[in-house]
């Protein structure tokens, strides 16, 4: 199982670079509720959605999946519509 | 005000005193700010990177502004079924609400938060708020909906 240091990682054929799907704090979204967004979007168990959510709420972020541009955009679309903060980066070649 | 689970998934809310009544029926409006933080909120950069703003700008926020509104409404229409009853008011929340429900209990906590400008500190205090003033009242309605969202969040497991 990946571990929060190794999050989930499409595999890539092509040379782009994969972006990272990032999770950022907010003080007012509560726990539990990010938890069930992220097992809900990502398919985590409730295990790893709670490291994640951990991570977000103790470092500030969490990168949740890295991969395609295209899919880490359609991530992205969705945790906005469940409001919590997040953001796409590409990773660092 | 007691709440309780009902054989068929919904969550139902009885004895519910005015004051709260008036706080449910409050989740809509206060979810529909119009103050330009809450847009800012709503609606935050998807990353740092112009094309990819704009592209979001124009595909995704309007797709996601319709989606939060489709929320509020179906929580107000749920609100208009609320029965009064002698010893307080009764409300069903149909288990196939329930996102609805979340989502618009979330855009109420976050835009009340946007305008009281709530922190950190704000959120993890652990004296009771003071309902009797304005901000101690934003506070207690944060908390509310934060119950409520909680109960919600705990029926899906």
């Amino acid at each position: 199982m990946p571990s929060l240091d190794s999050p989930e990682q499409e595999t890539k054929s092509g040379l782009d670079t994969p972006w990272n799907v990032v999770v950022h704090n907010d003080p007012v979204n509560l726990m539990s509720y990010v938890s069930l967004i992220f097992r809900r979007v990502f398919g985590f168990s409730k295990e790893k959605a709670e490291q994640h959510m951990m991570e977000v709420h103790k470092r500030g972020r969490s990168i949740v999946w890295t991969g395609a541009r295209e899919k880490a955009e359609l991530y992205v679309q969705q945790l906005h519509s469940h409001l919590l903060l997040a953001t796409l980066e590409r990773t660092q070649p | 005000m007691t709440l309780q689970p009902t054989a068929e998934g919904d969550l139902l809310i009885e004895d519910i005193p005015a004051f709260l009544l008036q706080l449910l029926r409050d989740i809509p409006v206060r979810a529909a700010s119009k103050h330009p933080g809450v847009e800012e909120r709503f609606l935050p950069d998807p990353a740092n990177d112009d094309g990819i703003r704009e592209d979001w700008k124009a595909l995704v926020q309007p797709e996601l502004m319709a989606l939060f509104q489709s929320d509020r409404e179906t929580v107000q229409a749920d609100l208009r079924g609320v029965a009064e009853k002698k010893k307080g008011a009764a409300l069903r929340i149909p288990k196939n609400h329930s996102d609805a429900w979340m989502g618009a209990l979330n855009q109420a906590r976050l835009a009340i938060a946007e305008e009281g400008g709530f922190g950190e500190a704000d959120m993890a205090a652990e004296v009771a708020p003071d309902p009797g003033d304005p901000r101690g009242m934003a506070l207690f309605q944060v908390g509310f909906y934060g119950f409520l969202q909680e109960c919600l969040v705990r029926m899906q497991d």
